[in-house]
């Protein structure tokens, strides 16, 4: 059992795991990922009412926020709550429980042989038929994923981190274009920080050297430095970094690189257009970030021709004057 | 002595209000530039300020080109090919050397041409490809989303930062330099006074913009 309930409303990323071990409310027959076809019927083809009839049915008892029990093997208390309304604004907000669920978690008490079965998503997500158009692919984000600190680690904390550890299932929802860019940086490094306690704390904090560290925090998402630039065209790569291996260098956003820059940059404009329109976009720019435009080799060339300019115009003005001060001399 | 009307009423009104938008723009922009030198505008005012000056700049500077258009003070901005390689030396030469040995202006502004060719090909280039090109890398800027991900194999939005840089830098030794050209007619005030009140008059025999 390793999975633990967020935050409902994540944004940010797409949700992804492998095989991924889930407790007995999310366990479900991996089969049913795996065929689709065969045991759950597509999502359109069932109507929304018997959809809703039977996520009634679940939630009767799963809404209630208290529903936890306590693993008898390790001692931890395990969450089965799941908040309507943060399941119906989800990504997954369509679905009928048993789309993902085995049917027969239909019975109560729950059938024995459903307890610990594993639930996969990239399975389930690339057989959609759209998986190609997807923004992110669930195989890409596997393969990052594989190479996550969070995967790599044997610091202990990660021991059994999966999709879920980030991504509730039963609430995750990927920020849209149009958020309040603050809001949607805030819900996603919350995800973060709801386990890496350390970083709240100032003396373990290991951000000090960032320069204005609060502005940082509400401005930019962890996963902008803490993942690497992605080649395959994903927005955000789910290879998290280790802090050593994470960018320390300003200028791959305070200035030029690219890729980092307009991650970032593109994001932030397209969600000031989608708020406010064009002509508060143009003059609220939300998107600049300090020192994008800067070149320490236009702006060093710049200014010493300026300086010489001046030199050269003072130099000028100074002939003039001389040839003056003779002209009234020769007149006299 | 004589006076001649040369600049305008709206030739003068675009002037100022441009000049006084542009400085506000190099203060503002260096604001944003070096924000975190302390003695710039705090940057969230300075975006607004930015923004705000730029977009009426463009205005000012469509305006400027839609009034060079209909009025007649568009026949300075076209050259005139004759014999304009020797001007461009007479004046070049005057500036360099004769001014210094109190040689007479080479040119006296006339209604018909109050540029000399100096004058008339800075402005040109000001006004007809750096204003347009910085107005619109300003506007690039703020729109970036539309522009492809890459030009050339660069980042967009870099390749317009530097744009807009560079002709930022350009245009403010244009204006370093357009402030002491001014000084250089046949008094020191004599172009000034003209920009002002629209007449141009020469105390002495020769006159010159
Ligand atoms: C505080 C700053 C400025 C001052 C004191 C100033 C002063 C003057 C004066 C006295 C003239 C008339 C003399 C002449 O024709 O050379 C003039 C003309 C002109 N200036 Fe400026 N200027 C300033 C800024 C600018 C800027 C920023 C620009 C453009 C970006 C500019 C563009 C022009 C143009 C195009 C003309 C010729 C206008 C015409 O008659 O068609 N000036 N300026």
């Amino acid at each position: 059992m390793g999975w633990i309930l967020l935050f409902s409303g994540m944004a940010g990323t797409g949700t992804a795991c492998a095989e991924t071990d889930v407790g007995p409310s999310q366990a479900s027959a991996s089969q049913a990922a795996e065929t689709p076809s065969a045991e759950t019927p597509s999502a359109e083809t069932r109507s929304a009412e018997s959809r809703s009839s039977e996520n009634r049915n679940c939630l009767r008892c799963h809404q209630m926020a208290t529903l936890a029990y306590r693993n008898p093997e390790n001692g931890e208390i395990v969450d089965l709550a799941i908040a309507p309304q943060a399941l119906s604004h989800s990504v997954h907000g369509e679905l009928a429980c048993s789309d993902c669920h085995d049917s027969d978690f239909g019975q109560y008490p729950h059938p024995e042989r459903l307890k610990g079965e594993t639930l996969a998503c990239v399975g389930c997500h690339e057989e959609h038929d759209d998986a190609a158009e997807r923004v992110y692919r669930f195989k890409t984000i596997d393969e990052e994923f594989k190479h996550s600190i969070h995967v790599t680690s044997d610091a202990p904390e990660v021991a059994g981190f999966s999709c879920h550890s980030c991504h509730d299932p039963h609430a995750f929802r990927n920020s849209e274009i149009g958020e309040e860019i603050a809001q949607i940086v805030r819900q996603d490094n919350g995800i973060c920080l709801s386990c890496h306690a350390e970083i709240q704390d100032p003396l373990r904090d290991p951000h000090t050297w960032l320069p204005k560290p609060e502005k940082h925090r509400e401005a930019v998402r962890c996963l902008d430095c803490h993942t690497p630039l992605s080649e395959d065209g994903q927005a955000v790569s789910h290879r998290i970094l280790a802090g050593k291996d994470s960018n320390r260098d300003c200028v791959k956003c305070h200035s030029k690189a690219p890729q980092l820059l307009n991650r970032l940059y593109q994001y932030r404009s397209e969600t000031d257009l989608a708020n406010k329109g064009w002509i508060s976009k143009a003059v609220f720019n939300e998107a600049y970030v300090v020192g994008m435009s800067r070149s320490p080799l236009i702006d060093r060339s710049a200014l010493a021709i300026i300086a010489i300019t001046l030199l050269g115009l003072g130099a000028h003005g100074y002939g003039r004057y001389r040839a003056y001060r003779r002209s009234k001399e020769n007149r006299t | 002595m004589s006076a001649l009307y040369l600049y305008s009423g709206w030739v003068r009104t675009w002037h100022w209000i441009n000049a006084l938008l542009f400085l506000v723009l190099i203060f503002s922009g260096a604001s944003m530039h070096f924000n975190g030198a302390g003695w710039l505008l705090d940057f969230q005012s300075a975006i607004l300020i930015h923004n705000t000056a730029g977009i009426l700049l463009t205005i000012g500077w469509i305006g400027f080109i839609v009034g060079n258009l209909v009025s007649d003070n568009g026949r300075h901005y076209r050259v005139r090919l004759h014999g304009f390689v020797q001007r461009l030396m007479t004046q070049s030469i005057y500036y360099g050397y004769g001014i210094f040995k109190n040689a007479p202006h080479p040119f006296h502004p006339s209604a018909e041409a109050k540029l000399n060719t100096l004058q008339q090909v800075t402005y040109i280039g000001v006004m007809y490809v750096l204003m347009p090109l910085l107005i619109l890398s300003g506007w690039a800027f703020l729109f970036s989303v539309y522009l492809p991900e890459t030009l050339l194999g660069i980042g967009s939005v870099w390749v317009v930062a530097m744009l807009h840089l560079s002709i930022a830098y350009f245009l403010v030794l244009f204006l370093l330099i357009h402030l002491y050209i001014i000084t250089t007619g046949e008094t020191v005030m004599t172009n000034m006074r003209a920009m002002l009140t629209g007449w141009h008059r020469d105390d002495h025999q020769e006159p010159e913009a």
